[in-house]
């Protein structure tokens, strides 16, 4: 697939908007823009909660989580620096990070392998976006096919399961380096096959 | 140990470092513009990992974030005002001290929360400023028998505070220390750091002490050993 994932937004979206340049949104946050932290929402809203369910499957933990970062973006805008990297980047590192966190604090109480997803389906005045959703994570799943098992797998437990590489290693039963190379050779083979540059 | 550190920079850039490592990791990659680099390029496809799962969230949330924001202060910019020269004359000390604290920072920094020391120096450097220069900062310097020290610096009106711990005693495996500000009975954690390191604690919320106890690994969600150091702020 030649195409990036911009591209891909742009068809799918109903409306000939231009896309909103996210770093400058976030400029305007900084400034206690209230509007312009709507529209970083609008942009971003369904990645980080996408993400942040994936990683924490109970869909009410994380749209709690969801809604702290947002809080998070709104309070530390003012760090965020475009010219060291973009704003999705940002906005999701953050998220990533707290969606770990909250799945590690709420390990012991819940048993995230077998919870239930109660979430129900998307409205259906959604379905254009979710066409495009589903090209997005063509994608990477066709390139996260591309892996060995190995690095496949470290990737999949650290990512969408928040397991430290130690953890990795033990329930894949290998070295906890041998697991680091791997995430690292990867990273690496996902990084060119989806043709991500680095900003 | 360089490479070591470099064969962290994946797990870094997939959050599969625990609190401890992520913290040790971070003071790394100020000195280490290779792993900057590496590092760029496995978040950017870190955050193509999380786009795949996008979905729309429930349409509520917009409203109460909307709701939630116009309530919530934000990190203020970095300006300092200096309305007289008495005051001047009082910040500068303040202000060497805090630049030599931030190169320790450099060297020993404990960014906990966030990714980006680099922007996490800025933002820290104008809270430090605002601390420094407030006409009520205050300053501790508490020395350990086992060796090292911790500097806090703290202001009622800057509702901040900054602590540098230096070369505190090392501890066995699997232990940190954890800092905490507590009100009456009531701790709420704000990092943890192995031997050294240093943190910037913004919205006080009316704290009247820091307390720095040893913890498992990873921090622990309320104090369990006695604290090491309990400074009034």
């Amino acid at each position: 697939m030649a195409q990036g994932a911009s591209h891909l937004r742009i068809a799918g979206s109903a409306e000939p908007e231009p896309v909103p340049d996210l770093n400058e949104l976030l400029t305007r946050v900084s400034r206690g823009d209230e509007t312009a932290f709507g529209a970083v929402y609008d942009a971003l809203g369904a990645s980080v909660y996408g993400m942040a369910k994936r990683v924490i499957r109970d869909p009410a933990r994380a749209e709690e989580v969801s809604q702290e970062v947002f809080i998070q973006v709104w309070q530390s805008a003012a760090r965020f620096d475009a010219a060291r990297g973009n704003a999705k980047s940002w906005v999701l590192t953050l998220a990533h990070r707290r969606a770990v966190d909250a799945v590690r604090h709420d390990q012991a109480a819940t048993k995230r392998e077998n919870k239930y997803d109660w979430s129900s389906g998307p409205d259906f005045d959604e379905v254009a976006e979710t066409v495009t959703i589903s090209l997005e994570h063509e994608q990477v799943r066709r390139c996260l096919d591309s892996l060995t098992d190995l690095q496949r797998e470290a990737v999949n437990l650290a990512y969408y399961k928040g397991y430290t590489y130690s953890e990795v290693a033990e329930s894949l039963s290998a070295n906890p380096a041998t697991v680091k190379t791997r995430m690292r050779d990867g990273l690496v083979r996902l990084r060119d096959c989806l043709g991500v540059e680095a900003s | 140990m360089t490479t070591d550190f470099h064969s962290l920079v994946a797990p870094y850039a997939l959050d599969a470092l625990d609190d401890e490592e992520r913290v040790q990791f971070e003071s790394h990659l100020s000195d280490c513009a290779d792993c900057r680099a590496e590092l760029a390029g496995f978040v950017a496809t870190a955050t193509r990992l999380g786009e795949a799962e996008e979905q729309a969230p429930p349409a509520a949330l917009r409203g109460r974030l909307m709701a939630e924001v116009a309530t919530t202060r934000q990190e203020r910019p970095a300006v300092v005002a200096l309305h007289k020269k008495s005051a001047l004359r009082r910040t500068l000390p303040r202000l060497a001290m805090a630049a030599a604290f931030l190169v320790g920072a450099v060297g020993v920094g404990g960014y906990v929360n966030e990714r980006d020391a680099a922007n996490d120096l800025r933002a820290d450097k104008a809270t430090i400023t605002a601390l420094m220069s407030a006409s009520d900062a205050m300053t501790i310097d508490r020395k350990f028998d086992g060796g090292g020290h911790v500097v806090l610096v703290s202001s009622d009106d800057a509702d901040a505070a900054f602590i540098v711990a230096s070369d505190l005693p090392g501890l066995e495996d699997g232990k940190v220390y954890q800092v905490w500000t507590v009100k009456g009975d009531s701790p709420t954690s704000q990092g943890v750091f192995a031997k050294s390191g240093s943190m910037v604690m913004e919205d006080l919320d009316g704290a009247d002490r820091i307390a720095i106890t040893i913890e498992p690994k990873g921090g622990s969600k309320l104090p369990t050993t006695k604290p090491i150091a309990a400074l009034a702020v």
